[in-house]
């Protein structure tokens, strides 16, 4: 990196120039400046103290403090959704608060939130008192029901039937599962237990009454003869009053969620062997958990018992479910009057609540307006915070050291904001302080790559992007992805109709980008398109422009211009068929006859819609010629682009022995075969002639390029010309030589190409190893440097030598002797340059470990081990590159074909479509056929945008991204940046609102 | 063949765990913790950590018991997440673990209780990954056969709780036998289960478990000299899945005092190295427990080494356990401001 003025060319094709900068802050300006910078939004911070942990650094309480703002925020946000209540958020960008300001804040949050949580915990002790009142209302309403039933079974008969209905009509009880139970009955089982319970006690043996664990029916059904016994036993006890009948019994009644109840009804029988009688009943009405808030259903539930020690088992066993047991008085009358004051109290209550829930409210309502903003507030201070904790701190403590990189463009926006952020200080305080300096310097590091980008070109620089960050100040190839990405996706893509359908879609999502960027959509797939909608609409664009050139819409073809074809058929040749009674008879145009003007002038001439037979070989050899030209022409474009690399980096030995090189390579092999395809395309059509000197037949002799290009490698000799000596066709004709000198041209090419290989391999690497070695011997050695450049370059010289004047002799005296011409001399001709290829292969290996064998003798100079490793290091960087090179430009030249498959494949996915799907509508006339049309079109035009449109899209976009990636940029990408990541308050606040929707 | 379909039901739970393991506490992130002056400062660090928010939104002061109790929080939601996810047979298998630790909420519940605590304040101190419907009523009991037979009867532990029930009372001593013996029991049918699976989780599982067996084993019998507990008592209480099983079991049984303990672990390659580090006195037993321990983090880790089988869940548990604990010896240290300490944290390689 150098910083000569030269190197500022226009910013559009290369990264920004950005420079290392040292800031000297005053410590009191030092807030205000950053948050200037932050503003602004240029500057990328370089962390000063990288060894010290987050919590040892200078403005660590700051940020603490910020963050304990910011939890007290999330906390008043919460309780507004919760209530809510909508927040106002105007998306405006309050500036960074000084650092006074922040007590306030502090002050004002710390207030707020103490109010919230004071009002918060008033109202959750209201609400449980409330939900504790509501509980004890069920209870008492449940019980008062449970008691009444007993009463009941004592009435006469006609309460005993009422009192059986309203059982059933209630929720089961579970003891009482079916109708056979009446609730007489059961109260009889109920003192039957209990009776027995107090059997048990006094013998405290009662070994029967683990009854294996039984479920609670179980519990009824186990004793048959206790039921008899407790019959007769309760009988008189009926008589007395029923209050003097509880009082040898106590219980305790409460509320319990509802999903525990079967197991504690199993616990409280296990424990109490079944000493125990529990009933419970649902409450319908959903209570609400006093600290979540969630809604919980909960039971009412009165167990029986008699006994201190079972009453002490039976709170415990309460305790431990979580069930809160309520006071339960005995007798009716006490009964109905707690129930009234519970009533009371309820009212009472909801008037407090009410109030309480308002006041809240209020509160809440005045935060709503500002939690936004303030959020952005601490958000910005905090970041502020977090930057000065990058930074140094002079000895002095006067000032803080700050570095950073930033571009050199806007270096006098940043002299500008520094002086805001210092002069503001000045004006509050009055102080005598020193402007903060901006101090450029120099660095061997590589400074980090800024792409300027907007809305246009983001979708374009991404793609970039993706593959890798360009290294600092190389080629931007997203300048030329704008145009090349969607002409090569139309290329896969080339139809009017799914092209318009694409084209609407982005225009859409570019004409409501406002609002839809409002909404905030956070949808991932709907992100992407959204984000990718500029490169969308030029692929739609360019679709159209390629189904324009394809004739096909909808795999159907316009006949705008006129077609050039003319049916040549005379009317009695084709008056047979009609005789015969057959409509359709594929016919032949010859294109002698038939061709009758000028070509289509634009694009496919749509008569090739019709041609069933020969439609496809003809559209599939133009695509696969077009898509070699194509991609070719883009990886010359992208050598091209590595020359300008090469020479902006003033990397002369890149240009020479890779640039040169790499070039040849390519042009000898693969720009000639594009030349090929271009001449055969302009030269040779139907009619006879005489093309290029030689007299050319007719189509079947026009030349075969595939044929002729290996051929061309395996330097075989052909006869020149179509026609042989006796005036004949010759056979295979089309494999024949085509124009003067063919042969000689091929050979030389092929060796240009081959020799190019060990430069590319070799050259490089030398160079580099002889220029580390004359820096290391110092300017003594000159002299030999000099000498050993000489030798190299003869050696260099030579090996084309050796590779073309044998072969060139060769050739020529065998053109001199040819009168018969056997393929057996021009193979050896062709072994003999491959064995010069192997002969000179290990030559110049050896002076490559000449250089190794050197490296030893130097050991003394110091760093040479260093410099030996390297060597290697740049040996194989050489040799994968060379190989990838070379390799590469047939593979990709192959890989570029994908480019005719993919859009053969478009246009018979369309055609499928057409023919299966919706032609089948106008087979049928009538109302049928105008309601199979309705139907039919919907499913075609379904299948197209999600197959063609969508799906087809997809796959036509992976490829371009990877036509780009591989193919193009392989040429001269290097990719070894890293993105300049500026200090932004506009991306911190994005960043951290996308962090809070996620 | 187990190793075919295993993707199928549990691929998915296989990478989750694997990429939480990933964000276990390195070296480097223990090396930063200690430098910590307060638990602001921890707060700070392990917010960079995995552990990310997980504190931001406590009010006031930090407490190492809030730390705590929101690392249990994390692991739990962890752990349900997988277990609500897991099928046959791994949702059993992670049962399992949970299971162990209901044993320990089991004894803690009784302990309390025996020491008048109130309910609510034990229920607060019980793990959450071990706690059952059941376990709030478990002071009623005061005899083992009462708390079987009204309490655990329904628990998975119920198999395991029926050898003890021939205890008489629920002191001190009697509530170790239990917590052993149950131990025990757990031990060998978690031993069985896993054989039955077969397969790797097979190996890598009964590796861990027959140390945890053998662990065991040594620490009763270096914790019960001196102690009323009879040889025989003892030998009921070894673990009978492990690699001392049974003949340096038999020879734990005999042993009388710290050395002999040593002596018959030397016959075997894996402890003798335990051993070998410590010094030979009784005191200096948290020395050797350490080693069991950081022996016992090795083998989690190497579960991790193989592919298709349940140990990694296992391992990722107890993994995250004992950072947890690791998490809490520094806050405390840096709370109770003693900080020599402060390095006998286990780190998990």
């Amino acid at each position: 990196m150098s910083s000569s003025p030269d190197d500022t060319t226009p910013g559009i094709f290369r990264s920004e120039e950005v420079c290392l900068s040292q800031l000297f802050l005053q410590s009191e300006a030092a807030y205000t400046s950053v948050a200037e910078l932050g503003e602004l939004g240029l500057v990328q911070f370089r962390d000063l103290n990288p060894d010290t942990s987050s919590f040892q650094r200078k403005f660590v309480s700051e940020v603490r403090r910020c963050d304990e703002m910011e939890r007290k925020l999330r906390f008043l946000e919460r309780e507004i959704k919760k209530d809510q209540i909508p927040m106002l958020d105007t998306g405006e960008n309050p500036d960074a608060p000084q650092p006074r300001e922040m007590i306030d804040l502090e002050a004002t949050f710390e207030k707020l939130e103490n109010e919230l949580r004071e009002v918060n915990q008033n109202e959750e002790t209201l609400k449980k008192n409330f939900s504790e009142l509501t509980e004890l209302k069920h209870i008492l309403r449940k019980t008062q029901t449970f008691f009444e039933e007993i009463h009941r079974r004592d009435g006469p008969g006609s309460v005993r039937a009422s009192a059986s209905t309203s059982a059933t009509d209630r929720e089961p009880l579970i003891h009482v599962d079916d109708e056979a139970h009446a609730p007489g009955e059961l109260f009889r089982q109920i003192f039957g237990y209990d009776r027995r319970t107090t059997n048990e006690h006094r013998q405290s043996g009662g070994g029967d009454s683990m009854q294996g664990g039984g479920g609670p029916d179980d519990v009824i059904v186990a004793d048959p003869a206790a039921e008899s016994e407790t019959m007769e036993l309760t009988g008189p006890a009926a008589g007395h009053g029923h209050a003097g009948m509880f009082a040898n019994f106590g219980f305790v009644a409460g509320v319990i969620q509802r999903e525990r109840i079967p197991a504690f009804e199993r616990l409280l029988w296990r424990a109490c062997r079944g000493n125990v009688f529990l009933r419970h009943s649902e409450i319908d009405d959903v209570l609400n958990d006093t600290a979540t808030g969630e809604p919980i259903n909960k039971s009412v539930f009165i167990i029986f018992f008699q006994g201190d020690q079972l009453k002490t088992k039976v709170k415990k066993i309460c305790e431990g479910f979580r069930a809160t047991l309520y006071p339960c008085p005995d007798t009716p009358s006490e009964r109905r009057e707690m129930s009234i004051g519970v009533m009371t109290r309820i009212e009472d209550l909801k008037t407090v609540l009410g109030q309480t829930q308002d006041h809240r409210h209020r509160v809440l309502v005045a935060a709503a307006k500002n939690v936004r903003m303030w959020l952005t507030k601490v958000r910005k201070i905090k970041s502020i915070y977090h930057t000065l904790n990058l930074f140094n701190i002079d000895v002095t403590q006067k000032c803080l050291i700050a570095e950073c990189w930033c571009p050199v463009d806007a270096l006098d926006r940043i002299r500008m904001a520094l002086k805001r952020g210092t002069y503001n200080k000045l004006e509050e305080e009055s102080g005598s302080t020193v402007p903060s300096i901006l101090n450029r310097m120099d660095t061997t590091e590589a400074p980090p790559t800024y792409n300027k980008s907007n809305k246009y070109t983001v979708g374009f620089q991404n793609i970039v992007d993706a593959y890798g960050i360009a290294t600092y100040r190389e080629i931007n190839p997203a300048i030329y992805t704008m145009i090349s990405f969607p002409f090569l996706f139309a290329v896969m893509f080339g139809d009017m109709g799914h092209g318009t359908i694409m084209l609407l879609a982005a225009l859409f999502l570019i004409l409501r980008e406002k609002q839809l960027e409002a909404a905030r959509i956070r949808d991932e797939i709907f992100q992407m398109f959204f984000g990718g909608r500029y490169v969308i609409f030029l692929m739609g664009a360019f679709s159209i422009y390629t189904g324009f050139l394809y004739n096909d819409i909808f795999s159907k073809s316009l006949n705008i211009f006129g077609s050039a074809w003319a049916n040549s058929l005379l009317p009695n040749e084709t008056q047979p068929f009609f005789d015969k009674g057959l409509l359709e008879v594929p016919l032949m145009l010859v294109p002698e006859k038939a061709y009758v003007t000028s070509p289509y002038p634009i694009g496919v001439d749509p008569v090739w819609n019709l041609a069933e037979a020969n439609k496809l070989s003809f559209l599939n050899s133009m695509k696969m010629k077009s898509s070699v030209i194509l991609g070719i022409g883009q990886m010359t474009f992208g050598l091209i682009l590595s020359y300008h690399n090469y020479k902006y980096f003033h990397s002369d030995l890149d240009v020479k022995f890779m640039f040169i090189p790499q070039m040849l390579f390519m042009a000898c092999i693969f720009i000639y075969l594009c030349l090929q395809i271009i001449v055969k395309w302009l030269a040779y059509s139907a009619t006879a002639g005489v093309v290029f000197g030689y007299e050319y037949p007719g189509s079947n002799c026009a030349p075969s390029l595939l044929i002729g290009l290996i051929n061309m490698f395996m330097m075989k000799s052909r006869d020149a010309g179509f026609v042989g000596a006796d005036g004949k066709v010759s056979w295979g004709c089309s494999n024949n030589l085509w124009y003067p000198g063919q042969s000689f041209f091929e050979t030389v090419f092929v060796l240009i190409a081959l020799a190019c290989i060990p430069v590319m391999l070799f050259a490089k690497p030398y160079f580099m190893w002889k220029a580390e070695k004359e820096r290391q011997a110092g300017n003594g050695h000159m002299q030999l440097g000099t000498a050993e450049t000489v030798l190299v370059i003869v050696a260099v010289v030579q090996i084309p030598i050796m590779l073309f004047v044998k072969p060139f002799f060769v050739w020529r005296r065998d053109k001199a002797a040819a009168a018969t011409r056997e393929s057996v001399r021009a193979d050896m001709n062709g072994g003999d340059s491959e064995a010069e290829v192997v002969h000179h292969e290990p030559k110049t290996n050896g002076g490559g470990g000449h250089g190794h064998g050197d490296g030893p003798l130097l050991k003394d100079g110091d760093g040479t081990e260093a410099k030996k490793l390297d060597m290697a290091d740049v040996m194989v960087y050489q040799a994968i590159h060379t190989i990838e090179f070379a390799l590469g430009c047939i593979s990709h030249t192959a890989s570029y074909l994908r480019l005719w498959a993919l859009s053969l494949a478009h246009a018979q996915l369309s055609d499928v479509l057409w023919t299966m799907v919706f032609r089948a509508a106008f087979r049928s006339d009538g109302y049928i056929g105008a309601i199979s049309t309705y139907l039919l079109f919907f499913a075609f035009f379904f299948l197209s945008v999600f197959i063609l449109v969508l799906m087809e899209g997809l796959s036509a976009f992976l490829h371009a991204l990877r036509l780009h990636w591989v193919e193009f940029q392989s040429k001269f990408y290097g990719g070894h940046g890293y993105v300049f990541a500026p200090f932004s308050f506009e991306k911190i606040l994005e960043a951290e609102r996308e962090a809070e929707e996620a | 063949m187990g190793e075919f379909f295993f993707n199928i039901d549990h691929g998915y739970l296989e990478a989750l765990v694997r990429g939480f393991k990933g964000g276990i506490l390195t070296q480097a992130d223990y090396a930063n913790l200690v430098q910590c002056e307060t638990l602001e400062d921890l707060k700070l660090h392990i917010q960079s950590t995995d552990y990310g928010n997980f504190l931001a939104n406590e009010p006031g002061a930090i407490t190492v018991g809030v730390i705590d109790e929101r690392l249990k929080e994390k692991l739990v939601t962890e752990f349900t997440h997988i277990r609500n996810n897991a099928l046959e047979p791994l949702a059993t298998f992670l049962d399992y673990i949970t299971y162990s630790y209901m044993i320990d909420n089991i004894i803690l519940l009784i302990t309390g209780t025996l020491h008048q605590r109130p309910i609510s304040e034990l229920i607060s101190k019980c793990h959450p990954l071990g706690s059952f419907e059941q376990m709030e009523a478990i002071h009623i009991a005061s005899t083992p056969a009462e708390l079987y037979n009204a309490v655990l009867v329904d628990t998975p532990l119920a198999n395991y709780f029926v050898d003890c029930i021939n205890e008489h009372d629920l002191d001190e001593m009697n509530v170790e036998l239990i917590r052993n013996t149950l131990y025990k029991a757990y031990l060998e049918d978690f031993y069985g289960f896993c054989k039955n699976l077969g397969g790797t989780t097979a190996e890598v599982m009964c590796e861990i478990l027959a140390f945890e067996a053998d662990r065991r084993s040594i620490i009763i019998t270096i914790n019960s000299f001196d102690t009323e507990l009879s040889k025989d008592d003892r030998e009921k209480l070894y673990p009978r899945c492990g690699k001392l099983y049974p003949e340096g079991l038999a020879g734990l049984a005999r042993a009388d005092d710290y050395d002999q303990v040593k002596q018959v672990c030397e016959f075997y390659s894996d402890y003798k190295a335990l051993f070998d580090g410590s010094g030979n006195a009784a005191g200096e037993k948290t020395l050797e427990d350490k080693t069991l321990t950081l022996k016992k983090v090795k083998l989690n880790v190497q579960a991790y080494l193989h592919q298709f089988h349940f140990g990694v869940f296992y391992a990722f548990i107890k993994l995250k356990e004992q950072e947890m604990r690791n998490i809490i010896w520094i806050a405390e240290c840096i709370s109770q401001r003693h900080r020599t300490k402060i390095d006998n944290y286990i780190p998990i390689l």
